[in-house]
């Protein structure tokens, strides 16, 4: 072979692998997890992704004026059917933020996150604690295995309890860990049964607070613990100011919500069902490192992905909806940057609460 | 789903006043190895309800727990490797919990029980 021919085969080898890099090995959020080629809609069939998609979006265009809130939940359910795919192959098994910390990884501080709720439940071995929307089961994996508690998951979305379990097998977890299917509205346990309960980002999707927490007020023991992260507006924010409005609809409309609460509302609102309020704080407030530079850093990320998936729809591989999904939850990534960028919008205040002991 | 998972779900139909334990209609049965731990079984122990495991486990076919337990059964290697094998070995793949007070079947589908209600029933 002459110099010329070697020359240009050796620099068509390392650009077709520079491209198979770029798109199949960096464009999963994780080595051996979701790949691009697996996207679906979840328990959605491939021909109905699309109209469920416009369906949803119609249904979330005015969260502050839902009235019909018996459907948020199958409409959530519906959300998760649409995005599960997309977030475990673009983001991970962890459905939610964490603050980030210089010099490690996402995966790291995102497990340090987890790990920091379940260690304020102070659990371990032979305890059994809820997760409250535990969505495919990343942090019940983190918090099973860091603490030795067992940990029983409820999620609305059947299509998330199957990949949580298939996860936890393939982690080794099933033993300690458990998906049911059910809504944390009406939780199929019985009273007073759990030693401790997390719920990660995800009672945002209630359309009252208050029938969750009291929900989780009464499977809970007398004397347990529970701690919530939620997602709600800062003292920054000023309901007047037409920009924090747009920004705040765009979150609510990309994220399946019913309306997002004050941090006010968090305290009054466990203290009204029963429970003691241990301790609240903005987990994203300095010295915090922004929890939404994860989305910004993505952006090329984004770009990527964006071609992969059109790519596969064209081809049939994935089905059409896949794209306009994506390409909505591209345009929430945005309002979620700037609700992080101008203080106004917080997905991790944590609130600490106890169930009384019984007064016998 | 497994019969520890069993033990603690219940019915929670509107108006429904004993919603536990839940009935078990099987279809298919699947036997799956897990790691022998004692002191994981030993601390589960007060947990369970006893004779709703034990109604369930006969139900999946499996009928060699004792009706009564004492304490000093824990020492026994014996009863926990029965312990083991009836709250973590047998798996419900298919087939359905059903109410005990109306008689409603929630679907267990490749193991996942689905509790979700219907509307008229919240």
């Amino acid at each position: 072979m002459d110099l010329l021919t070697l020359f240009c085969t050796a620099t068509a080898s390392i650009l077709a692998f520079g491209l198979y890099w770029f798109v199949c090995i960096l464009g999963s959020a994780e080595q051996k997890g979701k790949a691009a080629t697996q996207l679906s809609g979840g328990s959605i069939a491939r021909e109905k992704v699309q109209d469920k998609f416009k369906q949803y979006w119609t249904f979330f265009r005015r969260p502050k004026e839902i009235e019909t809130a018996e459907k948020v939940p199958a409409f959530v359910d519906t959300f998760y059917n649409l995005v599960t795919d997309i977030y475990e192959w673009g983001w991970g098994q962890s459905f939610h933020f964490s603050p980030s910390i210089p010099g490690k990884s996402h995966r790291d501080a995102t497990r340090l996150h987890e790990e920091m709720a379940v260690g304020l439940l102070n659990v371990g071995p032979g305890k059994r604690i809820l997760d409250a929307g535990c969505g495919v089961g990343g942090p019940m994996r983190a918090i099973a295995s860091h603490s030795g508690a067992n940990v029983v998951g409820i999620t609305i979305n059947e299509y998330q309890v199957k990949r949580a379990r298939m996860h936890n097998k393939k982690a080794g977890l099933d033993k300690l860990c458990e998906v049911v299917c059910g809504n944390f509205l009406q939780m199929p346990f019985e009273d007073d049964s759990f030693d401790g309960a997390y719920s990660i980002e995800a009672t945002c999707h209630a359309p009252k607070l208050e029938d969750v927490y009291s929900e989780i007020y009464r499977v809970l023991k007398p004397g347990s613990l529970y701690v919530s992260y939620e997602w709600v507006t800062t003292e920054a924010y000023n309901p007047e100011s037409p920009d924090h409005v747009e920004i705040i609809q765009g979150i609510e409309r990309g994220d399946a919500l019913p309306g997002l609460r004050s941090f006010k509302n968090i305290a009054e609102t466990a203290k009204k069902v029963g429970f003691e309020v241990i301790s609240e704080k903005d987990l994203a407030s300095p010295p915090a490192q922004p929890w939404w530079s994860r989305l910004k850093m993505g952006r090329i990320a984004y770009w990527r992905n964006h071609i992969v998936v059109t790519c596969l729809a064209w081809l049939g591989i994935a089905p059409k909806g896949v794209v306009d999904v994506h390409e909505m939850l591209f345009v929430t990534a945005d309002y979620l940057t700037r609700g992080g960028e101008t203080g106004i919008f917080t997905p991790m205040y944590m609130i600490l609460c106890r169930k009384p002991e019984s007064k016998l | 789903m497994r019969l520890i998972t069993h033990n603690m779900l219940s019915s929670n139909i509107k108006g429904v006043t004993n919603g536990f334990p839940l009935r078990i209609q099987v279809e298919k049965v699947v036997e799956k190895e897990v790691d022998f731990n004692p002191d994981f079984l030993r601390n589960m122990f007060a947990k369970i309800e006893w004779k709703a495991l034990t109604e369930a486990s006969k139900t999946l076919g499996y009928a060699d727990l004792p009706e009564e337990t004492e304490p000093l059964m824990l020492e026994s290697e014996e009863f926990l490797r029965k312990l083991h094998h009836a709250l973590l070995e047998l798996h419900l793949e298919e087939g359905a919990l059903v109410c005990p007070e109306t008689g409603r079947k929630f679907p267990v589908n490749k193991g996942i029980p689905n509790m979700l209600l219907h509307e008229d029933e919240v």
